[in-house]
């Protein structure tokens, strides 16, 4: 499948597709938030005031993505998301705790269902289509891409596959005892060399509209991707996945890695780096977006732009190879949740 | 390539397997009432459908650690009862568990939040990690040993449908050989909260498709059905008997949590999944309705049947027995469905008392016995416009 579109609302400000990366935002802190744009831009005023804040950037990163492919209403819309609409759910339960089950308005609770983005979205562009939210930890975007695969297989034209994740106060707070944030939170520009315990926590959307065919707005194929919840083998797992579809190691002219400052979780890259792909272009991207369950998302929005821009910016860059990209190969992870994509240059 | 139905399980507040329930439906006994298990204010004013199991009995029963959400408790404990009901041998294939939630381990994250807004440093929240829906569906696969893909599906009310759509779309597309799918949710507060601040929450047992209808009974449980390729069947031995023959996922696109007068997503739900079967409307012999009982949803669904069914099959709602249990209740109407089939019966629309206004057709009131269902339309649908529609038919040489 092709990727037609893209919209990515995130921690850096990348919600227009004409520029990349140009401007980086640093931040000092282990929570960090998305760089939000006119949402007026999208929604009428009283529209926009009835929505919370991941409606607004998950809507919008969709409606990017479907303007940037020219494409009015898609056919289905296909969505993954992590822990869905947290801060809606909590604002809803602080209501109802708050007042012991008293009178409360149900306005939080409307918008709390996982599928809220997407049907919004459905809404918006008259989408009467197939229209699918799957909640997977750190397995939500593939299972969504899947979704799509099978419908463009089954002869739609096109499926409209994003995420969005945001984290609410308790699930930050609930992160912080589990030690699973920094606790002296470094610059998030200088996490591949601090040698950091912990992560620095983000949130995000993206968007990308799934094509069955190439036209004059593709950015690249996604040719293959696979899941692998697994903590051992995966180096073998991984060049498997290679061969699978017919590529050798030195094929591979950019690897994009999803290291997120944690030693413990990217001691590996540095292993599979060493031994499999010593001659590419290596490049990292949590640093920009944060670590959250459908932070790959924010990955494919860059890979995709490597390919339309044919550029790569420094700030991506770990080790340069200086080589055409032609194929990236992506492998994201998050403890023993591994996802492998191949992307290739149409 | 065919995908067929090799085993069934549930548990929902009419029995803790599939005979429980079978003999409640047999016998129209409800499992709504007085709010028992479910810590709520409105224990005394709002019936609902509980399993009538502690959390300690039910983690028992799943062989899951104590303290693990309910919700993941019934999955597993459902999901168990269809594995084994299959007769499969599942280690000997690619094994994927598709299961649907919307609630997660709100349970727990209720109790800790609470503490949370009286002390925010002091509250012990690692609860709260098994807050997401994927949580629920990882603690179950542990338990069923299901080491292949797993996923969540959450689209409110018609989460199972679409479950069951995704597995047969899994093993079609060769990625898997055997899937148990369905879904799961528990009584929480947060949705008790949520459906009463909404106003469609029923103060008495649930009448649906009646003209005086007065809202939903929230319920709780779980239900899976063993979904396998032809080659699993053929190894296995298994005598193919029903199978999906008709599936389709379509968006309303009218409002977040109401349906559009016409129904025009659930039109679009009933009349692609036809069209998906290949089947003629004169085809179907039976509807279980999605049916809450709200004055919005039965109207919506009601019209868009008359505007496919110029003769309506008989139809009825089983969410009169069991409440709404949201995010399982594809699955559980998915079983109701094929018991139906498989010993010629129609289950009842209990307490019907008065044909809607907007309908020319009412709900089956009665058992019916001694009836030849050949194909069963099973609807689902859910906020955000999210409408799935499943039929289910007799394999036949």
């Amino acid at each position: 499948m092709y990727i037609n579109g893209i919209g990515c609302i995130s921690p850096q400000p990348t919600f227009n597709n004409q520029v990349f990366l140009e401007e980086i935002k640093e931040y000092n802190t282990n929570r960090i938030y998305c760089v939000d744009t006119d949402y007026s831009k999208f929604f009428d005023v009283t529209a926009l005031r009835r929505m919370s804040r991941i409606v607004k950037y998950g809507t919008a990163a969709g409606l990017i993505a479907l303007n940037d492919a020219g494409i009015k209403t898609p056919d289905a819309i296909s969505t993954g998301t992590g822990y869905g609409l947290l801060e809606l759910s909590q604002r809803f339960l602080r209501d109802f705790i708050s007042t012991n089950e008293g009178v409360v308005s149900p306005t939080s609770f409307i918008q709390s269902t996982h599928n809220t983005v997407s049907s919004n979205i459905a809404l918006l562009t008259a989408c009467h289509g197939h229209n699918n939210t799957f909640s997977q930890k750190w397995f939500s975007l593939e299972s969504a891409l899947y979704d799509a695969q099978f419908l463009l297989k089954e002869g739609k034209q096109n499926v409209l596959v994003g995420t969005y994740e945001e984290i609410g106060e308790f699930n930050y707070a609930s992160l912080m005892q589990t030690n699973d944030l920094q606790a002296e939170p470094c610059s998030n520009l200088a996490m591949f060399s601090q040698n950091n315990d912990g992560v620095i926590v983000g949130e995000g959307a993206a968007y990308f509209l799934m094509a069955h065919e190439q036209n004059t707005t593709t950015y690249c194929k996604l040719k293959a991707f696979k899941t692998a919840h697994n903590n051992e083998n995966i180096e073998i797992l991984l060049q498997e996945f290679l061969a699978k579809n017919n590529l050798r190691n030195a094929d591979v002219d950019v690897v994009m890695n999803g290291m997120n400052g944690d030693k413990s979780n990217d001691a590996v890259f540095n292993t599979i780096n060493k031994n499999l792909f010593e001659d590419a272009t290596q490049l990292a991207y949590k640093h920009l977006c944060g670590e959250h369950m459908t932070a790959v998302s924010f990955a494919i929005y860059a890979i995709a732009q490597i390919f339309k821009q044919q550029q790569i910016p420094s700030t991506l860059v770990l080790k340069n190879a200086e080589r055409e990209s032609n194929v990236i190969l992506l492998h994201n992870k998050y403890k023993s949740y591994h996802s492998f994509f191949i992307f290739e240059k149409c | 390539m065919g995908v067929y139905i090799a085993g069934k399980g549930v548990i929902t507040s009419i029995g803790k397997n599939v005979e429980e329930n079978f003999h409640s439906l047999l016998h129209s006994k409800s499992g709504i009432g007085k709010m028992e298990y479910l810590q709520s204010a409105y224990s005394e004013t709002l019936p609902v459908a509980e399993v009538k199991f502690t959390n300690s009995e039910l983690a028992e029963m799943a062989g899951v650690k104590f303290g693990s959400p309910r919700t993941s408790l019934l999955s597993t404990i459902a999901a168990k009862e269809a594995m084994e009901n299959s007769g499969i041998n599942f280690s000997k294939y690619r094994v994927g568990f598709i299961s649907a939630n919307t609630v997660g381990g709100m349970d727990n994250t209720e109790q800790r939040y609470k503490e949370f807004l009286i002390d925010k440093t002091g509250a012990q929240l690692t609860g709260v990690l098994q807050h997401d829906c994927g949580t629920i569906t990882e603690i179950a696969a542990e338990a069923l040993q299901i080491n292949g893909f797993v996923t969540t599906i959450s689209t409110a009310c018609s989460s199972s449908a679409n479950s069951i759509m995704y597995a047969i779309r899994l093993i079609e597309a060769g990625v898997l050989d055997v899937v148990v799918a369905g879904g799961a949710d528990s009584l929480s507060r947060f949705t008790l909260n949520g459906f009463n601040a909404l106003m469609i929450l029923d103060k008495k047992p649930c009448t649906p498709f009646d003209e005086n209808r007065n809202g939903l009974n929230l319920g709780e449980g779980a239900a899976y059905i063993v979904l396998a390729s032809e080659r699993v069947m053929q190894e296995q031995n298994k005598e193919k008997k029903f199978f999906v023959s008709g599936y389709a996922n379509a968006n309303d696109a009218f409002h977040q949590t109401a349906s559009s007068p016409e129904g025009k997503g659930n039109y679009l739900a009933m009349t692609q999944a036809l069209a998906k079967s290949g089947l003629q409307k004169e085809d179907i012999s039976y509807i279980n309705l999605h049916g809450t009982g709200t004055g919005n949803n039965d109207v919506s669904e009601g019209t868009a049947i008359q505007r496919i069914f110029s003769k309506v099959p008989p139809a009825s709602s089983t969410k009169s027995f069991t409440g709404h249990t949201l995010g399982a209740s594809g699955s559980v109407e998915a079983v109701y469905s094929l018991l139906g089939m498989e010993h010629g019966l129609i289950f009842p629309n209990l307490r019907f008392a008065t044909q809607m206004k907007e309908l020319n057709f009412k709900p089956v009131t009665e058992l019916v016995k001694d009836v030849e269902l050949n194909h069963v339309m099973s609807n689902s649908f859910g906020f955000g416009g999210n409408c799935s529609s499943l039929i289910f038919s007799k394999y036949k040489k």
